[in-house]
């Protein structure tokens, strides 16, 4: 297991944990962060990435990337 | 969730169908009949996936229209079918959960729910279940009863290794996962969307901030520059103005004649002047030449006007002064007799009069020309026609003027938004802004603020972040607008004989008092807490429709225009009053220009100058022109030009006024305390609370004073113009930013979260 922030660009992965305050994860949830789902980098730019997951596009800032495990 | 609708129309996006139709789970919870119109099949279509709605329809219960809402396609159907569904109000069949959960809802509405109807036992117990605090609290759970349930919630969590709301969202997906497997295929699985191409290249680590900058370049130049400054012209000096000409029709031709006349008007007034200096008797040529007055006829100017030129014959040479009508600037001017002799011959090809714009082309008067006009037939009061004229359409005016430019700025925004291109901004912008403290998007309304502080905080509006948005509302006008320009150039030029740094040097004070500003207030209490994580719904890319772009255009500017007639309608009147009104020789009266030091203004100025001499400029005139400044920035040049006028030019009063340290003091001031009436009102209206605008306000002009007091008193010092208590107070103010700049963030006690779906 690694955190979504260390994925590469373009590379495909499963989903494999989500962690955060339970505020932080349910709306992770909510946007198709799911265990078992699939997530896909699209960019990264310092930290921040934009993820393709569940067919639409989500920005995320570095501390969120971390708590997601793939 | 008060009332039940008789139907719910769910429109799901198709080409996000997973997402939307977890969504939908959802809604059907609520055990409300339910019509599911898919949108955005002419997308789905194009991008050569399949979906098959026959098959969809069957697996979930419930009928499916597609619609195409760009194209208005299907959409009426949508409507019938969702009246229909009403009609015969049947519910949607509900998915169920595995065991362990079923077991614990079931506990759940009979433990608390039984007499509720059927139909919405399942949404309140589902939210039971995820120990949702607002609906437990709605529904008055006895803590007893709840500690109950908490057993059944428990097993479940245990059992499912899980808490139990992701239970519940886990569960939703692997559902929609299921229904979808049969009836939806994908052409480009695995492969990137285009939308996802262009992300490649616009967020790129390399090339995300070059395509940024150069895009902010074009918006900047197309509403500042371009089109911008056209329309802000037109509507300044055209329609709140003289007038202008209909499409440009006979503009150039004015303007050549304009011009020519101008400097010929320039040389003969020049040697007028200097003919005076000399002794050289001028009052003929001076009355003849006045056309305001009642006898004036071109004969008798053209008469005196060589008349003139004989009398002064023996002056080879004319030295003069020539103002500048925007900054007051003045220099000196040398002409020679000849050009003298070729300008009072260009006089008589005009007939002494200045050439009328209205005789070139299709002229169209402007508005105040049109009021005076009108005032003047029906025989209007003095001060009624002040009123009007110089109190509410100069102010109002000065206001709309930045309308048109604004439109231009809104339609272009609206354009970024409408594509996608906007929340990619915050993106590529974050990591940076969060140094100061702001979010990516507080890029955005300083750079509007370059222009117009107005549509500069209304801008601010695409911050979702409650704390980032009311930073950046607070510190946008720190920059330096375009109306602060003509009062920056004044101070520049009459106090620091025109060097250019005064001006490059009120960008940076501009800048920096946004980044310490910035980070300053997110360690005060108010702003404390989370440097938010961002989480961003980026839509796909897509061409925006044209009706779309001009109803967000047309929204912003609207609420602009109401605001410029009232509270900015007030606010000048009162201004015009305190201006023009006062006591001359114990009797109450309206002013002329030359009397306003007697105005109730002036008054009130002598009264709170003293606030200013810390400062350094504690005299009533400066204070007076940063209180008119407060109307439209521009006005503190005239109110300058007006209130130092005298013997002298204004610039040699002024200078004879303030010193270089007190004049920067001043400039500083004004550059940083609170705007004018419009961005002002712009402030109120973003910021929707009385409490957070006086805030904002105060801030600002807190701010602006420390900082002008820091110039002076520490300026002082090096000028040998040593004030020992004011020193202590600057050097005391000083550590106290420092302190704040570089004491450590309060740590963030909760996480909120960014969150924008807008497609």
């Amino acid at each position: 297991m690694m955190t979504l922030s260390l994925a590469n660009v373009g590379e495909k992965n499963i989903i494999k944990k989500v962690g955060g305050n339970p505020e932080v994860k349910k709306h992770l949830e909510n946007l198709g962060f799911v265990v078992g789902g699939n997530v896909q980098i699209v960019s990264t730019r310092g930290g921040n990435v934009i993820v393709n997951v569940k067919e639409a596009r989500v920005a995320i800032s570095e501390e969120i990337a971390r708590k997601i495990m793939i | 969730m008060g009332e039940r609708p008789d139907a719910v129309l769910n429109i799901i996006d198709g080409t996000n169908l997973e997402r939307n139709l977890y969504l939908t789970t959802q809604l059907t919870e609520l055990g409300i009949p339910m019509i599911i119109a898919i949108n955005m099949m002419d997308v789905v279509r194009k991008n050569g996936d399949k979906i098959n709605i026959k098959e969809l329809s069957r697996r979930l219960g419930c009928k499916i229209v597609e619609i195409s809402a760009l194209k208005d396609d299907g959409v009426m159907t949508a409507a019938e079918e969702a009246i229909k569904a009403a009609q015969n109000g049947k519910t949607v069949p509900m998915h169920t959960f595995s065991g362990a959960v079923e077991h614990a809802i079931a506990h759940i509405e009979e433990a608390v729910l039984h007499d509720m109807p059927e139909d919405e036992q399942r949404w309140n117990a589902i939210k039971i279940f995820e120990r949702d605090e607002k609906v437990i609290s709605k529904l008055n759970i006895k803590p007893e009863v709840m500690k109950h349930i908490e057993g059944d919630i428990k097993a479940a969590e245990t059992e499912l290794d899980d808490d139990a709301e992701s239970i519940i969202t886990n569960e939703r997906y692997i559902y929609i996962e299921e229904i979808i497997k049969g009836c939806y295929k994908k052409r480009n699985v695995g492969k990137l969307s285009t939308s996802d191409k262009i992300d490649r290249v616009v967020t790129n680590r390399w090339l995300g901030l070059p395509i940024f900058a150069v895009i902010m370049f074009l918006v900047y130049y197309i509403a500042m520059v371009g089109i911008g400054s056209m329309a802000t012209d037109w509507a300044n000096d055209g329609v709140f103005g003289d007038g202008w000409h209909l499409f440009g029709i006979g503009s150039k031709s004015y303007k050549e004649k304009a011009e020519e006349f101008g400097d010929a008007s320039q040389i003969v007034n020049g040697y007028i002047e200097y003919a005076i200096e000399n002794g050289v008797d001028t009052d003929d040529v001076v009355a003849s030449l006045d056309t305001e007055s009642e006898d004036f006829n071109p004969g008798n100017g053209k008469a005196a006007l060589a008349q003139f030129a004989n009398d002064v014959k023996d002056l080879k040479e004319a030295t003069y002064t020539v103002v500048d009508e925007e900054t007051m600037d003045s220099e000196e001017v040398t002409s020679n007799y000849n050009e003298l002799i070729m300008a009072i011959e260009t006089y008589s090809n005009y007939d002494c009069e200045e050439p009328d714009p209205a005789y070139y082309g299709v002229w169209v008067p402007g508005v105040p020309v049109l009021a005076e006009s009108g005032l003047d037939k029906i025989g209007c009061a003095d001060w009624l026609s002040g009123l009007i004229l110089d109190g509410i359409v100069a102010g109002v005016g000065a206001v709309l003027g930045f309308v048109p430019q604004m439109l231009v700025l809104f339609l272009i925004l609206a354009l970024l938004e409408a594509c996608g291109y906007m929340s990619r901004i915050a993106f590529v912008l974050d990591r940076l802004f969060r140094k100061f403290g702001l979010s990516g998007k507080s890029f955005i309304p300083m750079l509007i603020g370059t222009g117009c502080g107005v549509p500069g905080i209304m801008a601010s509006r695409t911050i979702e972040n409650d704390r980032d948005r009311k930073i950046t509302i607070m510190t946008t006008t720190f920059i330096p607008c375009g109306a602060k320009i003509p009062f920056i150039s004044m101070i520049a030029g009459a106090i620091f004989g025109g060097s250019a740094w005064v001006a490059t040097s009120a960008y940076f004070v501009g800048m920096a008092s946004i980044i310490i500003s910035g980070i300053m207030l997110k360690k005060t209490k108010m702003f404390a807490g989370e440097p938010a994580p961002f989480v961003m719904e980026l839509p796909a890319y897509h061409m925006p429709t044209l009706i779309n772009v001009m109803r967000s255009m047309w929204e912003r500017g609207w609420s602009f225009i109401k605001k410029a007639g009232t509270i900015i309608l007030l606010s000048t009147i009162l201004v015009w009053f305190t201006t023009y009104f006062g006591f001359v020789d114990g009797k109450f009266t309206m002013l002329s220009d030359d009397q306003l030091d007697m105005s109730i203004l002036a008054a009130i100025g002598g009264v709170i100058a003293p606030i200013f001499r810390p400062l350094g400029w504690g005299n009533w005139q400066a204070a007076v022109a940063s209180i008119t400044g407060l109307v439209a920035k521009e006005n503190i040049v005239g109110t300058m030009g007006i209130l130092y006028g005298g013997s002298e030019t204004v610039y040699a009063n002024m200078a004879q006024y303030f010193t270089h340290i007190t004049g920067y003091s001043f400039m500083v001031f004004n550059l940083l305390c609170a705007p004018c009436f419009a961005a002002m009102g712009a402030i109120k209206r973003e910021m929707n609370n009385a409490k957070w605008t006086w805030f904002a306000i105060g801030y600002q002009c807190l701010f602006a004073y420390v900082i002008a007091l820091i110039v002076k008193q520490i300026g002082g010092l090096f000028t040998n113009n040593i004030n020992i208590f004011g020193v202590i107070v600057a050097g005391s103010l000083i550590a106290g930013i420092l302190y704040m700049l570089f004491k450590p963030y309060k740590e963030a006690n909760t996480l909120k979260i960014i969150e924008k779906a807008r497609v």
